[in-house]
């Protein structure tokens, strides 16, 4: 009798625990990735394969693709909202709490100094008016704002899409977390999608617009420039910009900064920190924080497949308007002095992948004429005017 | 002579330390003041008393301690701010409110004297040396229940009888984004835009090409007095374009002079560098301070 009942108790209690394990696996299965995914995971899943892909297969831009592709992994596995603090939109996250950096607005100026520490102005500083081209290509940026005010922007989002033209990540997410925060993800993975694809974008464009007797021009070779043209190009170039701009002094200020680091001579430890670990860093935290921005939920609507066309757009506008802009300056300039059209598109700032397609479209045609120093002009020249281009944008409309 | 330096470095460090501070708390403005209270804001007790909204017109968190409430011109003293109260800090662009219920025992918020709205009431907050004034107002007598006094302009702009009372909050709420409505409204293509912001754009690089055009040619004319100079010490002519030389040319010399020297030198292990060797000495560079004492054994 005693026996039975112990027997059946201890049924009873296997019983309560077998259910007690499947409801405990059931809940488990219930927090599982493979549970909550959505068809816009896996798509943005797939996305992020395919930035992988091509930063590893065909080198586009691997330093900002493999972050970017990785970060899109990171921030698409598919989780139950439970307050675990696991996603990068939860306050408090760890993923939250680097995101600040892109979110702030902070790790831009840092690349900025990086740049400015790795960036040698003397192709421009030698040819100064090459600034000029970098200028033009800046047509870019306000093609794709005068289109997404068409397209039914406001104009705070449409000067945040626009940025896209200036082809400078660092610019456009600066500049799209202080006028269109819910816009960013989608603003930057563009802006480097693009910057990433310029090898492809521009030398359709480049051919189109020009002939063959422009394509052969040879420009005289730079001169060489001295230290003390090096020292003052920072120094006077805030001055200058900044007091035009005063909303354009965080990029600005931090490009300059570093470049008179570089070239001052005597902050060497800083040059290289800026250059070289620094950028290192945030361009990592960056990529990686950015990628993770654009979960599926929040990133695949509408307006992110519109922004992505914009995006296109606004470089082809951009590439366009510096390859004509150089063009239409020769009609003023001397035999000896011309410009060859083919550094055009490098007043977009993708330094200096922009350049290096001036260069390579240009062997193409003359396999003695290269034209990647006098491409690094109007390339650098891209980098301050797009800032300035930004701070104007945030002024009119911040 | 160091120290001199020294002292006056210091010196400017201490009197931008003031400045930086002086700057901080002079950015506090008195923005709005209830003299009748019947109908109004209610304290932490519960009760109606008048108040005085102060606004941090600045960037920055301010901290109010130790600043002196009057209203009184004869005793900027009058009333202390009490220190160690970590409410005392207004964030950026944010308000705090001082009760006028002359019962200072109630807390920090509560100031030893009252209004009264049969004469004017002369308000002023002064900086913690209790000399220095921040900002005074005189609201003037017969002001009506419950409709207060202030800025029209939060921290800015000209007194006025408010039409609505905003205890800390703004004085002046907008509904919507004026410049972007203003673009919206006049720039619809958005082509004014576009020409403004190309025209600052080029403006901008063109005054930079400019600048740097003429310092090109300063550059270029030194090179050429160097190269003179040169030249004569050396008998030979100058080369036309000197100055002008082009980066190409020096890259063919330096590869011509690394090569000869691979050329003779093959076996021995030498480096050809233009790197400049020598170092201003620096304690940040110095490997001396991060160098371990040797032990000494004592005997």
């Amino acid at each position: 009798m005693l026996a039975s009942v112990l027997l059946q108790a201890a049924a009873g209690a296997n019983e309560s625990f077998m259910q007690f394990l499947a409801e405990n696996i059931q809940v488990f299965l219930s927090y599982t990735g493979f549970a909550n995914a959505t068809p816009g995971h896996f798509i943005m899943l797939l996305v992020g394969l395919l930035f992988i892909f091509l930063a590893i297969k065909y080198e586009f831009e691997p330093m900002l693709l493999i972050p970017i592709g990785f970060g899109i992994l990171i921030g698409n596995i598919p989780f139950k909202d439970a307050g675990l603090q696991l996603g990068i939109y939860e306050e408090g996250s760890v993923l939250n709490i680097l995101y600040q950096g892109v979110k702030q607005g902070w790790y831009p100026p840092l690349i900025f100094l990086g740049i400015g520490a790795m960036t040698d102005f003397s192709a421009l500083i030698s040819n100064p008016k090459l600034m000029l081209v970098g200028a033009a290509a800046q047509f870019g940026i306000f093609g794709a704002y005068i289109i997404a005010l068409q397209m039914g922007f406001d104009p705070s989002q449409a000067g945040a899409i626009g940025i896209i033209g200036g082809a400078d990540g660092p610019t456009a997410i600066f500049l799209s977390s202080k006028l269109a925060p819910n816009l960013m993800g989608a603003i930057a993975v563009s802006a480097y999608s693009y910057m990433a694809l310029v090898p492809i974008i521009q030398p359709p464009f480049m051919r189109l617009l020009t002939t063959q007797k422009e394509r052969l021009i040879r420009m005289k070779p730079p001169r060489v420039v001295s230290q003390t043209e090096k020292i003052m190009f920072p120094i006077v170039g805030l001055l200058l910009t900044a007091f035009l701009v005063p909303s354009g002094l965080p990029l600005l200020g931090m490009l300059f900064f570093g470049n008179l680091c570089k070239e001052s001579g005597v902050t060497r430890r800083l040059a290289e920190t800026a250059r070289g670990p620094l950028i290192d860093v945030i361009t990592m935290l960056l990529g990686v924080t950015v990628g993770a921005s654009t979960q599926a939920t929040q990133f695949l609507t509408i307006n992110s497949i519109k922004i992505f066309g914009l995006g296109a757009l606004s470089f082809v506008i951009a590439t366009c308007a510096g390859v004509l802009f150089v063009k239409f300056f020769n009609l003023f300039l001397k035999e000896g002095n011309k410009i060859n059209p083919l550094i055009g598109n490098s007043g977009v700032s993708a330094v200096p992948d922009a350049a290096r397609i001036s260069q390579n479209v240009g062997l193409e045609y003359d396999p003695s004429n290269y034209l990647l120093m006098h491409a690094m002009g109007p390339n650098v020249a891209g980098v301050i005017g797009s800032a300035v281009a930004a701070g104007i944008l945030l002024g009119f409309l911040g | 002579m160091t120290n001199k330096k020294f002292g006056a470095l210091l010196l400017l460090l201490v009197l931008f330390t003031f400045g930086a501070k002086a700057q901080l708390t002079t950015s506090v403005k008195i923005n709005e003041v209830l003299v009748v209270n019947e109908d109004n804001f209610v304290d932490d007790y519960g009760k109606r008393h008048p108040w005085i909204e102060l606004y941090n017109n600045s960037a920055g968190t301010v901290d109010l301690r130790g600043c002196f409430l009057t209203n009184d011109k004869n005793n900027p003293r009058k009333y202390m701010i009490p220190k160690g109260d970590v409410l005392t800090k207004i964030p950026p662009y944010q308000h705090t409110l001082f009760w006028a219920d002359d019962q200072p025992t109630r807390g920090t918020f509560h100031v030893n004297f009252t209004l009264d709205p049969n004469k004017d009431n002369y308000i002023a907050l002064y900086d913690a040396d209790g000399t220095t004034l921040i900002d005074e107002v005189v609201v003037p007598a017969g002001q009506k229940a419950d409709i207060s006094y202030g800025l029209d302009m939060d921290g800015k702009g000209k007194w006025m009888v408010l039409s609505k009372v905003t205890p800390s909050t703004n004085n002046v709420t907008l509904d919507s984004n004026e410049k972007v409505e203003n673009f919206q409204r006049n720039d619809s293509w958005g082509i004014g835009m576009t020409i403004t912001a190309m025209a600052v754009v080029f403006l901008g690089l063109i005054v930079l090409y400019l600048v740097f055009k003429q310092i090109g040619k300063a550059a270029i004319k030194a090179s050429q007095r160097n190269a003179q100079k040169a030249a004569e010490a050396s008998g030979t002519k100058m080369s036309a374009n000197a100055g002008q030389e082009s980066g190409e040319i020096f890259a063919a010399i330096s590869m011509a002079l690394y090569e000869l020297s691979d050329d003779n030198h093959d076996i021995e292990n030498t480096v050809l560098t233009i790197r400049k060797v020598q170092r201003s000495y620096s304690p940040w560079s110095s490997k001396i301070y991060s160098l371990r004492q040797t032990p000494v054994v004592k005997k």
